[in-house]
């Protein structure tokens, strides 16, 4: 005869005893146990951080055991019928155990589970394949209770549940190790874990804080006293690979850590990380974890490896520019400081350091400086290069002063040797202004060889000194502009720029526009570098509204003509027979072939010449027009010659293409 | 090379048609346009592969998203992550070109909407593309 007993009941609990609720219930039953059916309802259960609800217990005739709850809260997390079949439940007046029980979230893992209620000592032990093992053995009468956690290949993806949802969650990998947990009333008071990780990966669902094959060691001791946690851990990563937006690390980091956790605010008081291929580097931090924001933070680190320290640790954070493109090498003292969401302090001394551009833009060697910046107070820089290279020309040592306030540099003079002259720079002040970088400084260039300048630009071999000053240029919202007039000397002569504006100086379409004039360049020095065939006599050259995209003309309006003045005005066979050349098949209409065959040189009385650009198309004018015909060089003298031209409208890139046949080949020959 | 070269068609139709469309000639072959339009190809090549793996995505504003990045073996998170940044900042700058060399910079929000829809319309099936916030697959 079966028996069928239905008790309806709610409790509300201290602390987390299910089995002191069954024994509560059955010590009033009339019938034996064997012989019945049992079917208890209980309405919830609840304690602090769990809640059960629907609770449904029913114990079968045959020694089996069905639990289940409608809503079960635990540790911050929910779950919705849940499920427990017990195999061989036994309930006696001293124990309860459930025998190869089985929970329906994780089938897998069939599990074993004992409770002394004299001793009170609880077995708990779920099982796998694979040698898998959780086991969880609690002394619950020790004073202070002690409660040990065994983990054998014991999989991490089953932690998932147990983590919150939106951050990494673990996908692979196994734990091997213990954890001790032991307390009093009161709760948990001492924690003990020694943990070692195998190949684990985890992953959120962006995949952007990521780890795939995590090999390594943990072990933390925590003591709970006054309200908060003491803590000290090591961390050993042996291997394997984390990416953490936008962080690349491999394996290979040691971390040890000791500090408090007050449930709140996690406070790392004092902390040695060693970086692989960089250093040790020693760090305190106070991290919200509530807020997950960085309170206050201090890195030291001391002859830290900068090519490996740059490229993994510093370089991801920042915006793709020149900064970035460069590639540091030597060792490096930091000492980080942050607080109130903002950097406090930065010291930094670098030692023997290079800093080589990978675009080959600039390069410096040597360097050794000290700087100690800070956000608030003011304070002084000091570096020192040994040499470098800046656009392909080699700068000589130097020793700069930085006045540092806040996020304004100022350097109130410089000089950088550049080839046998120098480069004086004066008021150079670097600020940021509403998170944007400007910068503006005045300079003056002592005379330099044109000779050095243009072996070094690898350029036509040039002659003469190239010397001026540059009033103001200053860089804000990506123009670099030239504030006053340029003014070079070069040629013998001078050459004048104004309005010159580039912007996006350094990105992929760089746009410059000015107007440049040139007084009275010696067409001889000229002619002679490029090999253009000689001309002797002075020439002004005036280029107004210039407009150069990707460092190419897109647009101008150029003007040539012989300079006022008294001067000797010869040209040569071979600048005639390429000035002709340069006006393609009917520019050398007008020479008289056989004339000049006779004679080297030529007198002429003028030359000009002008290009109007646009879209492509240069049209052209001389210094006289006739009709679609116009005068180039005007003639004078014994003997004299005129070139003329006949074709007004010139495909640019012809006439470019045209220029650098001329240039590259003197040999030009006249049809 | 073969996505290489359906990338430069897709690229001159989309200027031809474009230019059809808006009376805005974005043919416009000035030196800028050419820098940046080299320097898209080249990245292309490197590009398409996480097209097709789903990790990179054409959004609805004209520019491209990283939208999945655990497709990207965890090695390689950091380069797309960059290759998706440098081709953003070239097309921003490409759309300011077109509109800059059109004598109408105040252009280049509707230029950069036509391409927007042009780069969509004409991206490979199986690539992820944006419509109204939410992405699919072609």
């Amino acid at each position: 005869m079966l028996n069928k007993i239905i008790i309806y009941t709610t409790f509300r609990l201290p602390s987390c005893r299910l089995s002191g609720l069954l024994s509560f219930c059955l010590f009033f039953l009339p019938v034996p146990l064997y012989a019945v059916q049992i079917t208890l309802n209980v309405a919830d259960v609840t304690a602090s951080s769990f809640t059960a609800r629907g609770i449904k217990v029913v114990l079968a005739q045959k020694g089996s055991a069905e639990f289940s709850i409608d809503k079960l809260h635990m540790a911050d997390n929910t779950w919705h019928k849940v499920h427990v079949h017990c195999a061989e439940f036994i309930l006696s007046s001293d124990r309860v155990t459930c025998h190869k029980g089985k929970l329906d979230a994780i089938p897998d893992m069939p599990f074993t589970f004992s409770y002394e209620f004299a001793a009170q000592r609880l077995d708990l032990r779920f099982s796998a394949k694979a040698n898998e093992l959780w086991q969880v053995s609690a002394d619950f009468r020790a004073q202070p209770w002690r409660a040990t956690v065994q983990l054998r290949n014991a999989q991490v993806k089953r932690l998932a549940d147990w983590l919150p949802p939106d951050g990494p969650l673990p996908t692979q990998g196994t734990l091997i190790g213990t954890l001790v947990v032991s307390g009093d009333k009161a709760g948990v008071r001492q924690i003990n874990a020694d943990v070692h990780l195998a190949g684990i990966a985890a992953a959120d669902a962006s995949g952007l804080h990521a780890a795939e094959k995590l090999t390594g060691k943990l072990h933390v001791d925590a003591t709970h006293t006054s309200q908060k946690w003491n803590w000290r851990g090591a961390l050993d990563w042996q291997s394997g690979e984390l990416f953490w937006q936008p962080l690349y690390l491999r394996g290979g980091h040691t971390l040890q850590a000791s500090g408090q956790w007050d449930g709140a605010q996690l406070n790392v008081t004092q902390a040695v990380a060693n970086l692989p291929e960089v250093g040790k580097v020693e760090l305190n931090a106070l991290w919200d974890v509530k807020k997950s924001n960085l309170l206050e933070a201090r890195v030291v680190g001391k002859n830290l490896s900068l090519a490996n320290a740059f490229s993994d640790y510093a370089k991801p954070f920042m915006v793709k520019d020149a900064v970035t493109a460069a590639e540091p090498k030597g060792r490096a003292d930091v000492d980080w400081q942050y607080r109130n969401g903002a950097t406090q302090a930065l010291h930094v001394k670098l030692h023997d350091v290079a800093i080589v551009d990978s675009k080959k833009r600039f390069a410096l060697h040597g360097i050794n400086a000290d700087i100690p910046w800070h956000a608030q107070q003011q304070s002084e820089a000091h570096m020192a290069f040994a040499d470098g290279e800046l656009m392909g020309l080699p700068l000589g040592a130097t020793q700069w002063q930085i006045q540092m306030r806040g996020k304004s540099f100022i350097l109130p003079t410089a000089t950088l040797p550049l080839l046998d002259g120098k480069l004086e720079v004066s008021d150079f002040h670097l600020q940021s202004v509403n998170e944007v970088w400007e910068w503006d400084f005045a300079s003056k260039l002592t005379s330099i060889s044109m000779q050095k300048l243009s072996a070094a630009l690898h350029w036509p071999e040039m002659h003469g000194s190239l010397s001026g000053s540059i009033p103001k240029v200053s860089y804000q919202h990506k123009l670099l502009k030239v504030d006053g007039t340029l003014l070079f000397k070069v040629f013998d002569g001078e050459v004048l720029a104004n309005n010159l504006k580039l912007f996006d100086p350094f990105g992929l379409a760089p746009r410059l526009s000015g107007n440049l004039d040139m007084q009275g360049l010696d067409l001889d020095l000229l002619t002679r570098t490029f090999s253009f065939g000689n001309i002797q006599g002075r020439i002004d050259l005036g280029v107004h509204n210039l407009e150069l995209v990707s460092w190419h003309p897109v647009r101008f309006d150029a003007k040539l003509g012989s300079s006022p003045g008294k001067y000797r005005k010869r040209i040569s066979q071979k600048a005639v027979e390429n000035i002709s050349s340069l006006g393609g098949a009917g520019g050398g209409a007008a020479l008289q072939r056989s004339f000049l065959r006779i004679f080297k040189s030529f007198g002429y009385d003028s030359i000009g010449l002008s290009c109007a650009l646009r879209n492509n198309i240069c049209t052209m004018a001389g210094t006289e027009d006739r009709g679609n015909a116009f005068t180039i060089v005007k003639g004078g003298g014994i003997p004299a010659i005129t070139v003329m031209g006949y074709n007004r409208k010139v495909d640019w890139s012809e006439l470019i293409t045209r220029l650098k046949r001329v240039l590259q080949d003197n040999k030009a020959v006249i049809k | 090379m073969n996505n290489l070269i359906k990338f430069c068609f897709a690229l001159f139709a989309l200027c031809v048609s474009t230019a059809a469309s808006a009376q805005v000639n974005i043919e416009i072959n000035t030196p800028g346009v050419v820098a940046l339009k080299q320097s898209m190809q080249q990245r292309h090549t490197e590009l398409a592969a996480f097209y097709a793996s789903g990790a990179v995505g054409i959004t609805s504003d004209g520019m491209v998203a990283l939208r999945d990045a655990n497709a990207v073996p965890l090695a390689a998170r950091q380069k797309v992550n960059g290759l998706v940044a440098a081709e953003n900042q070239d097309r921003k700058a490409l759309y300011a070109e077109i509109a800059r060399a059109n004598a109408h910079p105040e252009w280049e929000g509707d230029i950069r909407s036509t391409f927007a829809q042009r780069w969509i319309q004409r991206a490979q099936a199986g690539w992820w593309v944006q419509s109204g916030g939410t992405w699919s697959r072609k």
